[in-house]
């Protein structure tokens, strides 16, 4: 039923923009008839505005609270940030280091699976505790170690699973461990690398609101939310919630920008059907 | 023709992509008759069209123009009534199934109560000389073992007909060998019709009772070629000389069409 | 080099079914039980490093009053920061609470029981829901089109942001705290399970399908004959994913969840109180890591049950 879709894309260039708009359109349509019925039921039906407030409301609250979102989010983004860029970074590293020693990698990397299986964000009060509840590193530590398990675990992955072909190719060639690990073995890691990294980017997001829920400062977006939500002022509270998805959304949104960068022979890239 | 033909095939043409840029004439214009009980080979270099009319006849892929009658139905009901079976070249045994499992799996499909399809599996598995490993997995089961299984599969609805689409293919040359004489005693016991599938000559020429020669771009029929010696074939029917100018007589009906395609 | 005999089966899946199905062939099974003792030793040495790396550095910084060369440690040594492991472990075995027999460790267990319920029914429920989606895709290209980015929004939405309308929704309907966290749990797990069950629904060659067209199957003989039996494995590696997620859900949920019980409400008590008590804070944040890893452990088992018959895909 996907033959058509999948096989045989045009390679015409104009066939580019007009795939793009092909794709485009249902993910449109779905969002306008959504938001329409979203509308339509809550003003047929006079729901009240803790069950859902209208479409509408929640545009004119965000808009009226536009400069105290964005500054509360300014402190959750770069907690963001930070969470993702520490866990990521420590994540590569460990996994580079590991992938060198094949007697342990195994073993270290099942431990790491079985803990990348415990609720991280139980941690949150504990770091909360060490670096400060007002502090960035409790919200970015949080992130980072939840993003860390599963990029290690990933990335080790990429750089173990190496097609045998390709590594007796190399070996044939004489090439050494330095180029096996340049020529082969990370291009081979990057789609597992970018796999976890768009996991743990929405990870990260998770992480540190979380964290801020058990106290940050009073100007951060998880706290923002919680705050509007108890007043009660809902409009303002699904505000603060659209922009925090907005948030997670252009995290992800980067990460596949990313990959569409580094990796452009990658089929998930040109969508091609596996 | 002896007997009454089991299959008609009729103008058959198949194009893929038609009216487009990269429009291909897989097949032009087929005529085939094929009578029942007869073993019949589609013989011919790769991309002439063998498989696709292999495919069009179990009603896999559509034709372009003409028609095939199989049994007197059209293909689509033929399918539905299970007057074929299909061997494919894998043998594509379902992993989570044990053997006796995947060969009920037909007469599962068509509804047939339990006690019945144990029975008919025992003696498919008696057939294929595989009794004893009804309980095993697939993984556990050779190559050819589970090609075995495969024709076991095929034939557990009792169909007039055998499709088979390369299935010795992917086996090396010992077990096909020996297949293939297990397929010739599978053959005369059930009295099938078969149709199949291979591009290679001595396998067609020990198997069939007539080898239909396919030439390419766009595919047709070159040659329809009986091959008159005595069933049942044995090992010895390979050293025969009348099996070595079979071959040759089959050798150069394909190569005198390279030749002249050349020359057009 | 254990790790390269195993086919990258979906190299673009993170937890791809690969892992733990090395059984099979008696070398295989003996390399697999190898390998799981292997992991269950230096998880061991993991575990007792840990306790060895907490203890020097509590010891180190007790020694130098947090400072070395004139920097101070990140984190400070005192009890009240660090309460030693020692504490930890014996404050699971004495009373939870002043005046009450019960001892914290098995206060923890319970309330952990009803975490874990949570979790169990959320992953339930959004397994189905995740099935059922994947299905729903299979066979309606146009939905799974439309649907599918909105579905990928749905999960980088912060769940904690939602968390307390979810709850406030419960209370409103009149329904117990626990079916708002339960709901919660659900959310998050049905989205791995779809993306793998669609995987594998999707993943029977095409010598299956058109065999089973050739026997004239119906639709309902291919689903439930061909493409859920061949989605077991991928389904399973999504289930996993949802499982530790259903626990994460559960757990932020408890967190908004005003008067309701669980781990993570005890979680919140701890730390509200911390200068209480410390050391139980760290003894409830172990019993939830480890309620998360059982219950992981589980769906593995169940795993290995069902796919007994099946070697390597």
């Amino acid at each position: 039923m996907t033959a058509h879709a999948g096989r045989g894309r045009p390679m015409l260039v104009a066939g580019g923009a007009w795939d793009t708009a092909r794709r485009g359109l249902p993910v449109t349509v779905t969002a306008l008839v959504i938001l329409g019925a979203w509308q339509l039921v809550v003003r047929l039906f006079d729901v009240p505005s803790f069950i859902l407030p209208a479409p509408t409301d929640i545009a004119s609250a965000l808009v009226d609270q536009l400069t105290t979102i964005l500054s509360a989010s300014r402190l959750t983004v770069s907690a963001v940030l930070l969470g993702l860029v520490s866990g990521s970074v420590a994540g590569i590293l460990v996994a580079l280091v590991v992938s060198r020693f094949h007697r342990i990698s195994g073993p270290v990397l099942g431990v790491a699976v079985i803990v990348n299986c415990a609720p991280i964000v139980a941690l949150a009060p504990i770091f909360n505790n060490w670096f400060g509840v007002t502090s960035l590193a409790s919200k970015a530590g949080v992130a980072g170690v939840m993003v860390f398990f599963p990029v290690l675990v990933n990335t080790a992955r990429g750089l173990l699973q190496v097609a045998p072909l390709h590594l007796e190719l190399m070996e044939s060639l004489a090439a050494r461990p330095r180029q096996i690990s340049l020529m082969l073995r990370l291009p081979n890691a990057l789609p597992y690398l970018f796999n976890a990294l768009k996991l743990g980017s929405t990870l990260a997001v998770i992480g540190v609101i979380v964290t801020e829920y058990f106290g940050g400062p009073s100007n951060a977006l998880g706290v923002y939310i919680a705050q509007q939500a108890s007043l009660p002022r809902f409009a303002e509270a699904w505000a603060g919630i659209l922009v925090a998805s907005l948030l997670g959304l252009a995290m992800f949104g980067v990460m596949s920008l990313l990959e569409r960068l580094l990796m452009p022979w990658h089929e998930s890239v040109h969508g091609g059907e596996a | 023709m002896p007997e009454s033909p089991i299959i008609r095939i009729d103008g058959v043409t198949k194009q893929f992509n038609p009216g487009t840029d990269r429009s291909v004439t897989a097949l032009a214009d087929i005529d085939l008759t094929i009578a029942e009980g007869e073993f019949v080979s589609l013989l011919g270099p790769s991309g002439c069209g063998k498989s696709t009319l292999l495919r069009i006849m179990a009603d896999l892929t559509p034709p372009t123009a003409g028609s095939v009658s199989l049994n007197g139905k059209s293909p689509a009901t033929a399918r539905r009534d299970r007057d074929y079976g299909m061997v494919f070249q894998q043998a594509g045994l379902f992993e989570w199934r044990s053997v006796q499992r995947n060969v009920e799996l037909p007469l599962q499909v068509a509804g047939v109560a339990k006690q019945e399809r144990r029975a008919k599996t025992a003696a498919m598995l008696d057939l294929v000389r595989l009794p004893e490993f009804a309980r095993h997995f697939p993984w556990q089961l050779s190559g050819g073992m589970q090609q075995r299984v495969a024709i076991a599969r095929a034939l557990s609805a009792d169909p007039k007909i055998l499709f088979m689409d390369e299935p010795l293919g992917a086996l090396d040359e010992m077990n096909r060998e020996h297949l293939q004489g297990e397929l010739l005693r599978i053959w005369s016991d059930t009295r099938t019709t078969v149709v199949f599938v291979t591009h290679s000559i001595t396998e067609a020429v020990f198997l069939s009772s007539r080898i239909v020669v396919m030439s390419p771009r766009p595919g047709r029929i070159a040659a329809s070629i009986d091959v008159d010696l005595p069933y049942p074939r044995t090992a010895e029917t390979r050293t025969l000389p009348a099996f070595f100018d079979k071959i040759t007589e089959v050798r150069e009906a394909l190569h005198g069409m390279t030749v002249a395609e050349d020359a057009a | 080099m254990t790790a390269m005999k195993n086919p990258p089966l979906a190299p673009t899946s993170s937890e791809g079914p690969s892992v733990t199905r090395a059984a099979g062939r008696t070398s295989a099974k003996a390399a697999a039980l190898r390998s799981r003792l292997s992991t269950g030793a230096i998880g061991a040495v993991v575990l007792v490093l840990l306790a060895a790396l907490w203890e020097g550095y509590k010891a180190l910084g007790q020694a130098t009053g947090d400072r070395l060369l004139g920097l101070r440690f990140p984190v400070a040594t005192d009890d009240l920061s660090m309460p030693g492991v020692g504490a930890i472990l014996g404050a699971l075995v004495e009373p939870a609470r002043r005046g009450t027999s019960t001892i914290l460790g098995v206060y923890l267990l319970e309330e952990a029981s009803v975490t874990l319920r949570e979790a169990a029914y959320g992953l339930v429920a959004g397994s189905l829901l995740g099935l059922a989606l994947a299905i729903v895709f299979l066979h309606l290209p146009p939905v799974s089109r439309g649907l599918m980015p909105w579905l990928v929004a749905s999960q980088t939405v912060p769940l904690v942001a939602i968390a307390p309308m979810v709850v406030i929704w419960g209370g409103k309907a009149g329904l117990p705290p626990w079916v708002a966290v339960t709901g919660i749990a659900a959310y998050l797990a049905f989205f791995p399970v779809t993306i793998n069950a669609l995987r594998g629904l999707k993943s029977p060659p095409k010598v299956q399908t058109e065999f089973m067209r050739s026997v004239a199957a119906g639709r309902r003989q291919l689903l439930f004959w061909l493409r859920l039996p061949a989605a077991l494995p991928y389904l399973f590696a999504g289930l996993r994913l949802a499982a530790t997620a259903s626990v994460v859900g559960a757990i932020v949920g408890e967190l908004s969840a005003g008067t309701g019980r669980g781990i993570g409400r005890v979680i919140l008590t701890f730390a509200y109180y911390y200068s209480n008590g410390p050391e139980k804070l760290y003894a409830a944040v172990l019993v939830a890591a480890v309620t998360g890893i059982v219950f992981v452990q589980v769906l593995n088992l169940l795993e290995r049950f069902a796919l007994r018959n099946r070697h390597t895909r």
